[in-house]
């Protein structure tokens, strides 16, 4: 171009002045001036109009519009997330998921929704009358649930029927839901959790916010044409899985003991719980009468009672043994100390207390093997009302064990100020004072590991889905309670129980040593006012093998009919799940021909 | 032709505007195609810029060519610009329901975006020269609309491509108007408007194609089908409004990337640019396209000689219709003609030719002293 210019250049310059030569005359442009003035007012108005409408857009119809256009890319789908599965401490599963398929309508694509209700009503048990409800409710939602969670059968009939309806009425989804595998097994502690599956019991319950999933539902961006954007699709996280210090086979020992000791003895329920002594870890745990957790509403709330944590029960004679380390920890007897309870009665405070046999003077030792009232009541007496509340309240009674489940008591134990003057004496003996089997068990797991007083815990780890370990659980001591040297003079006197001359030689079993002691209390009833006549609780409460404890157990019999001693219901029922615990745990047998002996004719 | 002077005087600021106003469209492209299910992002923005690099080289070139070569070729150029119509509509490309497209195989482009230009051009050239006192007589007045303006528009109209036809009337009307008319015609041309539209209703009415129908139809009422006809008014009604007092943020609009609005990278770019940018960014847009526009009646006030007053007035006519019926139609305050927004839209001729176009402003305000040829 510019060479052009400079080839050309002289004549195009004259051109150029000639075009520009060509048009003196300036004054059109004058009045073009004013008639562009125009032009530009009416631009200005174009643009003012424009203005107005921008703010009226995006001022005042902001937030209508603006939830219009997040309304037409989220759109809700419920991505029900994998809930955590449950494992025993060796892996196996008691909580775990299973497939599912869930029924859903789309009312705006619905055209026929009596056809629809009618053919489906049937099939999934709700009336038409509901499903009606439930579409005309949700007539402008793209979504609403008319089944969830179906069985098999359902399923089926259903994925049949489909076809007879349009494109995108009803659909589809695949849900997890919340499967049991064992059962009736561990039910009281694993709990259950609700269709949305939210727990609400058990550990379901305490550790929901691990095992439900990070996100139940979600929002995903849909395009015009309605297709789900995959990038923007988060994916349902499964919950974290947790690990439990129980072991499925001592569970299922416990629990099939306790159904037999139930129906042996017509008993109103049953409780027994092992625990490891030196660590706390509950083992088992287990009550009767149970329910399964798949079908919760089948039971009532009776069924769903964790007795073991949540009932208060008077201990009895099992209180002895507290009430001994306390005495010989204050050193106010010794193991030679000899009591007389010749009388086989004592009164205190205008009451009289009885014993069960009648016995001539017995050792220290032998009050609690014998477990004589008398005997105790007079220990009692030598250690006084401050000291043995010291006690109490050391070995953990009137406060929660803190274990992670819910509903935990704390129990009565009353300060010693609002003691009447037979409050010493009734709780020597194990009465006027309330715990839970679980506070029990706890305190003499301390006997049993040399005197600490351990936290005890039903979670063992929380893993995430990868695997990484998000929480791991090691074993508390709360305190120590005695000396080690009182451990072990408790020990051996624990020991005479299950032997010869002691009230629950049914407790010994072949080969290993058993330390423990029973209990037999009267049951408070509230209706008449006093303690009932018939009503009792028998419990045995011990560790095995005595002298290197790695087993602690107590069995609550509540109300059993026919007998009511704790050496004759509870004693038993601790043998056999000890037994099959030492089969089951591989423990070889100490050496000890004479209880193998005792044994045979115990049985 | 280059002379120091002419440099000194070139405005820098004009062609900052232009250039920035380009980029940004260039940034609203990329997140109006932003894709949500491929990773993939589509090269949209990269032709565009590779479009501004080219546009910009053809900006510079053509400013170093003095305004009045143009005019003196402009009856040519407006000959050619016929001459492509008339190739278009036998020999052209099919896209989207029209045939506007000349395909050279290794590019293709539309004559008709170009010939709005020539158009302005020969206007130019025509209104400068003429001398009776400042009117248009009816004699005048035929000859240009038989001579200069029945033939392309009836061409344009062919493919069909009515946005484009109704602009080139626009600036035809504009500047006839800017020349001056005599009264008595403009009278007459309103009162037979007037009177002549509700019998020519049906006639013109029946003489729409349906999409053209559905358009109109959905201006005066967006909800009476929402999910059809009325869809693309309400969506970008949508876009805006949700856009908000300060906008959702850079790429965090919604409304294009999963597709809710068509057309959302050309004709309704500034429905996605206001969805991110809000009321104040629509604002500081606006404060640029009217940058650009008072320079160019600034430009046509100032110019050397009547042939730059024209040309900078025709061209500041077309970019601000342009620019108002685009608005207007995203806003919803005028039905939606296929127009899109001068410099954002994405699309390589039209980009070109409003750089072209708008060189030829920053052509006449250059040379505005240069009164000593």
């Amino acid at each position: 171009m510019i060479n052009n210019k400079k080839r050309r250049g002289k004549t195009e310059r004259a051109e150029t002045r000639k075009l520009w030569d060509e048009n003196p005359v300036k004054i059109p442009l004058q009045k073009s001036r004013k008639r562009a003035v125009v032009l530009v007012t009416v631009i200005l108005f174009c643009f003012a109009a424009i203005f107005l409408r921008l703010i009226n857009l995006m001022v005042v119809d902001h937030d209508k519009l603006s939830q219009r256009a997040a309304q037409q890319y989220i759109k809700e789908k419920v991505l029900t997330p994998q809930r955590g599965v449950i494992w025993d401490r060796r892996m196996r599963e008691l909580a775990t998921n299973i497939e599912t398929d869930s029924l859903f309508a789309v009312p705006t694509q619905i055209k026929d929704t009596r056809t629809l209700s009618s053919e489906i009503g049937p099939i999934i048990k709700v009336s038409t009358r509901e499903i009606d409800g439930i579409l005309s409710k949700k007539k402008k939602k793209a979504f609403a649930w008319l089944a969830r969670r179906m069985d098999l059968d359902t399923s089926r009939k259903l994925s049949q029927l489909k076809e007879r309806f349009n494109e995108g009425e009803i659909g589809f989804v695949k849900e997890p839901k919340r499967c049991y595998p064992k059962g009736e097994i561990a039910s009281h502690i694993l709990g259950f959790s609700n269709i949305d599956d939210h727990g609400i019991a058990g550990l379901e319950l305490v550790y929901n916010d691990y095992l439900k999933g990070e996100v139940e539902s979600v929002t995903v961006g849909v395009d015009a044409h309605g297709r789900s954007l995959a990038r923007d699709i988060k994916e349902a996280m499964p919950g974290n899985n947790i690990i439990l210090t129980i072991d499925e086979g001592l569970q299922y020992i416990v629990e099939r003991e306790l159904s037999a000791a139930m129906e042996q003895w017509h008993a109103k329920a049953v409780t027994a719980i092992m625990m490891d002594p030196m660590t706390g870890e509950i083992l088992a745990l287990a009550n009767r009468p149970t329910y399964d957790p798949n079908y919760p509403a089948a039971s009532g709330p009776e069924y769903k009672r964790n007795r073991a944590i949540t009932d208060i029960y008077e201990p009895g004679s099992t209180m002895k043994s507290i009430l001994a380390c306390a005495a010989l920890e204050e050193k106010v007897v010794s193991l030679r100390n000899m009591f007389d309870v010749s009388k086989g009665t004592i009164t205190v405070g205008g009451k009289t207390i009885h014993d069960v046999h009648k016995h001539e003077i017995l050792s220290f030792q032998e009050v609690i093997q014998k477990s004589s009232n008398v005997g105790a009541v007079k220990i009692g007496q030598r250690l006084g009302a401050e000291k043995y509340y010291k006690y109490i309240k050391k070995f953990g009674f009137g406060d929660k064990t803190g274990i992670d489940f819910p509903g935990e008591v704390k129990g009565i134990a009353r300060n010693v100020k609002s003691w009447s003057g037979t409050s010493l004496a009734a709780m020597s003996i194990g009465q006027e004072i309330g715990m839970t089997p679980l506070q029990m068990l706890r305190a003499y797991s301390a006997i049993a590991n040399g005197g600490s007083l351990m936290k005890p815990y039903i979670l063992s780890d929380i893993i995430s889905p990868s695997g990484k370990a998000i929480k791991k659980v090691v074993p508390v001591v709360e305190r120590r309670v005695i000396s080690r040297a009182t451990s072990d003079k408790m020990k051996e006197i624990l020991k005479t129980v299950v032997e010869e001359g002691g009230t629950a030689e049914q407790a010994s079993i072949r080969g290993n040593l058993v330390a423990g002691k029973t209990g037999t209390a009267q049951i408070f009833d509230p209706k008449i006012g006093r303690y009932s006549r018939e009503k009792f609780a028998s419990s045995f409460v011990g560790f095995v093998p005595a002298d290197n404890p790695r087993i602690a157990l107590i069995v609550v019999v509540f109300e059993p009919k026919g007998a009511t001693y704790g050496g004759v219901v509870a004693a038993p029922v601790f043998k056999n799940i000890i037994e099959h615990t030492f089969a089951y745990l591989d423990v070889p047998m100490e050496k000890d021909e004479n209880r193998i002996v005792l044994v045979s004719t115990a049985e | 032709m280059i002379d120091r002077r002419i440099l000194k005087g070139f405005d820098w600021s004009f062609l900052a505007a232009v250039v920035v106003l380009s980029l940004i469209g260039v940034m609203t492209i990329y997140s109006a195609t932003r894709p949500m299910l491929e990773t993939q992002q589509p090269s949209f923005y990269v032709r565009q810029l590779n479009w501004i690099m080219l546009s910009l080289v053809v900006f510079f070139l053509a400013v170093s060519i003095d305004y009045m070569w143009f005019i003196r070729s402009a009856y040519v150029l407006y000959i050619i610009g016929v001459l492509l119509l008339i190739i278009v509509l036998v020999a052209g490309r099919r896209g989207m329901g029209a045939q506007r497209w000349i395909d050279l195989g290794f590019l293709s482009f539309q004559p008709s975006e170009f010939f709005k230009i020539f158009i302005v051009l020969t206007l130019s050239r025509y209104l400068s020269r003429m001398r009776n006192g400042g009117r248009l007589g009816i004699k005048e007045l035929s000859k240009i609309l038989a001579g200069l303006f029945i033939l392309p528009a009836v061409l344009i109209l062919k493919q069909p491509d009515l946005g484009t036809m109704l602009m080139v009337l626009f600036i035809f009307a504009s500047m006839i108007l800017t020349y001056g008319i005599r009264k008595k015609i403009l009278m007459t041309v309103l009162v037979i408007g007037l009177i002549a539209t509700p019998f020519a209703g049906k006639f013109l009415w029946g003489g729409l194609k349906d999409y053209q129908k559905n358009r109109i139809i959905a201006f005066i009422d967006p909800q009476a089908d929402p999910q059809g006809i009325g869809y693309h008014i309400t969506q970008s009604k949508v876009s805006i409004g949700a856009g908000g007092f300060w906008g959702k943020g850079y790429t965090k609009g919604t409304q294009g990337p999963y597709r809710f609005l068509p057309e959302h990278h050309t004709d309704f770019i500034f429905s996605i640019f206001s969805e991110e940018w809000g009321f104040m960014g629509s604002f500081l847009l606006f404060v640029l396209y009217l940058f650009i526009i008072w320079k160019g009646f600034d430009t046509a006030r100032n110019a050397r000689d009547m042939e730059g007053t024209y040309l900078a007035l025709g061209v500041t006519y077309m970019f601000t219709f342009y620019f108002i019926i685009n608005i207007g139609m995203t806003v919803g305050l005028m039905p939606v003609v296929g127009i899109p927004l001068p410099l954002m839209s994405y699309g390589g001729t039209a980009l070109l030719s409003n750089f072209l176009a708008l060189s030829i402003i920053e052509n006449v305000r250059i040379r505005r002293f240069a009164s000593y040829y």
